[in-house]
């Protein structure tokens, strides 16, 4: 550093002076507005976004038809089961009707009766504790079997009407057509009575 | 813009006239077209819009009827007695069957053995698009048939829901079950007193239809059906149906106008059989005379003969105004009042004991010893023995006898009520009444279903709601049984119907009938026996009823042989031991 004299002084006013409207220079130049330089085109994550968006809504689309296709496609099979459901119940019901006419007491002791089976005559039984024998036990025999088919029922009278029994006389007819004209007259009279009786 | 307006000036005129009217017209008619299409538009947005929301709707809606199972009625082990089963009828819609009618009722009639000409019929008439073709057929026979008719390529036939009611036992118990008829409603008996216990409320299902197959996730309402609930009776249907078989043997044989048969539990007094004969097969009910469609043995009255003279008996008894060994002369006849009383077989002048009256059945015995008890206090036995009131049971129909006032007996009705003329009872009321007797004096209310169960009326009835009152004490009850064992034995009335090992307590009745035209007793008769086993300890009372039998018997002949064969089969199936011993019982005579 030197020592500064009034001219030093001035030609530093100068100076500074002529540095002030450098830095204003770049204030002024920073300040003054100019185009960006345009950098490299990135836009941040705008085609993902899109990408994920369509790919979502594509995918729910999809989903929902997906879903309600199946659905559909379950509803046929659940119909189809159903019926077969309701066949098979209607099936079964046979089968159990089937039994069921197989149990009928009738159809059981009709069975039996053709074995030659009877019921037994006196109730008697075996105690199982010491073998000692209960009751009266006698074997069973045919008289001890009931009916159990019911007696044939009987015509209505209509149908089995009382036979009419006619006496005729013996060969006295021809006899007496020998005899007089009265015997004669008188056996067409009998004859022709015997005739309206049997009409009757 | 100078050019135009000097175009405009200079064909102006014609051109505006032109043009301008035709645009004018133009926009005229568009308007009216337009305001038809609003007035359109607002008719069917606005006014109509409900009515057609609706029909869209209905397009695609199918409302199905969810059946409703009615309930089954089964006997006391659970055996079926009535079933429901999933049935079709068959209809036809004639316009589509004409061309191969003839085909078609083939395959119909063979199958399902329909009448083959009344079928050709049905198909073939004219001026109607529906016909029934077969009704309540169990539904794998209809669906077989159908399959069967679409495989040849005929169309016109089709199927709705038509349940079947079975009744797997024919005519057994059928006079207690009843029966369904055309409209699915009961008929008789059971299926009518308690059909809404046993119809269950049918249920709807909504919902929407595409291609025959619901669409999932469419409009669908359900109200589900409600079954109807299962009804079991007291009655055991082998006991029922053997019942069945010899009463129908015994009134055929003796050429009787009808018969009852009741077999009971004496302690429950539950019913194990209630026979009536003539019946019917509720499978097959359309023609059957009216009479036979009920139960006889709840409805008809009959006078019961000497088996009332058990109760008369007792009366006396427990009012100790006689003993079973009680000396009674017993003269061929006994006058009263303005008549005579005879027995049923002419006999010199008997020296009987009160037992000796019981067991020879005499019904001057029982008038002269019926003499010291007053006609009120025989009166209010009778009445506390069930006579002149219901049982209760639970059937409809049920007649309650006739037990004339106490105030109108003369000398004369008092002695006839004493042997069992000239009061009116039903098979099931006079079986509480002897079961009294074997219950050791008290009266258990019978009952036919078995826990509990709600009439039409609303009337709870059941083996769990029976009444019991005390009428006779136990001591009174075993010298009664001691002297009804006399019957069963030699010098008895029955001695056919004893069952060796067996002590067998019982009593033969013989009622004259009235005979309408002459208002007087007539030689007709009501022959019955009542009886029960083991008498030291007794398990079941059978008691049969035959009305008028014509070949001439009497209650032992008739009724005995019945008793006998049911209380054997009975004791056998139930196990009960024999009694190991014989009782003792007072002499007949002095």
């Amino acid at each position: 550093m030197s020592s500064m004299t009034n001219g030093d002084l001035g030609s530093l006013v100068s100076q500074a002076r002529s540095r002030v409207p450098r830095i204003a220079e770049a204030a002024v130049e920073r300040a003054r507005l100019s185009v960006v330089p345009r950098m490299a085109p990135r836009r941040p994550g705008r085609v993902p976004f899109v990408a994920l968006v369509s790919v979502l809504l594509v995918a729910g689309v999809a989903g929902l038809l997906w879903f309600n296709t199946s659905m559909q496609q379950v509803s046929f099979t659940a119909t189809a089961l159903e019926n077969r459901a309701e066949a098979l119940q209607a099936q079964r019901q046979g089968l159990q009707m089937d039994v069921d006419a197989l149990r009928n007491p009738q159809r059981v002791a009709s069975a039996a009766k053709h074995m030659g089976m009877v019921p037994p005559a006196n109730p008697a039984f075996i105690r199982l504790a010491d073998g000692k024998v209960l009751g009266d036990p006698v074997p069973a025999s045919v008289d001890n079997s009931i009916r159990i088919d019911p007696l044939p029922t009987r015509r209505p009278k209509n149908l089995t009407p009382k036979p009419v029994i006619e006496k005729l006389p013996a060969a006295s007819v021809g006899v007496d057509h020998k005899k007089t004209t009265h015997g004669g007259a008188a056996q067409p009279g009998t004859t022709s009575a015997a005739g309206t009786k049997k009409n009757r | 813009m100078p050019q135009v307006r000097r175009r405009r000036s200079r064909g102006g005129r014609a051109l505006r006239g032109t043009s301008l009217v035709r645009l004018r017209i133009g926009f005229l008619l568009i308007a009216m077209v337009v305001s038809v299409f609003a007035v359109r538009l607002f008719e069917l947005q606005g006014v109509d819009a409900s009515a057609y929301v609706a029909k869209a709707r209905a397009e695609g809606v199918v409302t199905v009827t969810l059946p409703a199972v009615r309930g089954s009625i089964t006997d006391r082990n659970g055996a079926p007695l009535a079933d429901s089963v999933d049935g079709l009828m068959i209809v036809a819609d004639p316009t589509l069957t004409r061309k191969n009618a003839s085909d078609i009722a083939t395959i119909i009639a063979r199958r399902l053995g329909v009448d083959y000409f009344d079928v050709l019929q049905r198909l073939r008439q004219p001026y109607t698009r529906f016909q029934y073709i077969a009704r309540r057929v169990p539904a794998t026979e209809a669906r077989a048939v159908v399959r069967e008719i679409d495989a040849h390529g005929y169309k016109g036939i089709a199927t709705r829901r038509d349940p079947v009611r079975s009744y797997p036992g024919d005519d057994v118990a059928a006079n207690i079950v009843g029966f369904l008829n055309a409209e699915g409603q009961g008929g008789e008996g059971a299926e009518l007193m308690f059909d809404r216990l046993l119809s269950g409320k049918d249920g709807r299902a909504t919902y929407e239809v595409g291609g025959g197959n619901r669409i999932p996730l469419g409009d669908n309402s359900t109200v589900p059906a409600r079954s109807g609930h299962n009804l079991q009776l007291t009655i055991d249907r082998d006991v029922q149906w053997y019942a069945q078989r010899a009463l129908r043997d015994a009134v055929q044989s003796s050429r009787s106008n009808s018969g009852v048969a009741v077999v009971m539990d004496v302690h429950t007094g539950q019913l194990l059989a209630l026979a009536d004969y003539p019946t019917f097969d509720p499978n097959s009910y359309q023609g059957v005379s009216k009479k036979r469609l009920g139960s006889r043995a709840l409805r008809a009255m009959y006078e019961p003969g000497s088996v009332e003279k058990l109760l008369t008996s007792s009366a006396l008894v427990n009012d100790h105004l006689v003993t079973p060994r009680t000396r009674i002369v017993v003269p061929p006849e006994l006058p009263i009042a303005d008549r005579v009383i005879h027995d049923d077989v002419a006999h010199p002048t008997w020296k009987l004991t009160l037992t000796g009256v019981i067991a020879r059945s005499s019904n001057i015995g029982i008038s002269e010893a019926a003499s010291k008890i007053s006609s009120r206090r025989l009166h209010h036995y009778l009445s506390e023995f069930g006579l002149g009131r219901r049982t209760g049971i639970g059937m409809h129909g049920e007649s309650p006898g006739l037990l004339p006032p106490w105030q109108t007996w003369g000398p004369v009705n008092k002695a006839n009520i004493a042997f069992g003329q000239g009061v009116a009872v039903t098979a099931v009321q006079m079986a509480a009444a002897v079961n009294t007797i074997a219950n050791g004096g008290e009266y258990v209310a019978p009952s036919i279903v078995k826990g509990r169960a709600t009439t039409n009326d609303g009337t709870a009835v059941g083996s769990d709601t029976v009444t019991r009152h005390r009428v006779i004490s136990a001591a009174t009850a075993r010298k009664e049984t001691s002297m009804m064992e006399t019957v069963t034995r030699d010098g008895g009335t029955a001695p056919g119907t004893a069952i060796p090992g067996y002590n067998v307590a019982g009593k033969t009745g013989t009622a004259q009938k009235v005979d309408q035209r002459c208002h007087c007793y007539s030689s007709a008769r009501v022959v019955s026996f009542a009886g029960f086993a083991p008498a030291d300890n007794p398990r079941f009372l059978v008691y049969v009823v035959a009305d008028h039998p014509r070949n001439g018997g009497f209650g032992s002949t008739v009724a005995g042989p019945v008793f006998r064969e049911l209380m054997g089969y009975v004791l056998q199936k139930y196990a009960v031991p024999p009694s190991g011993h014989v009782d003792r019982t007072p002499p007949l005579t002095w």
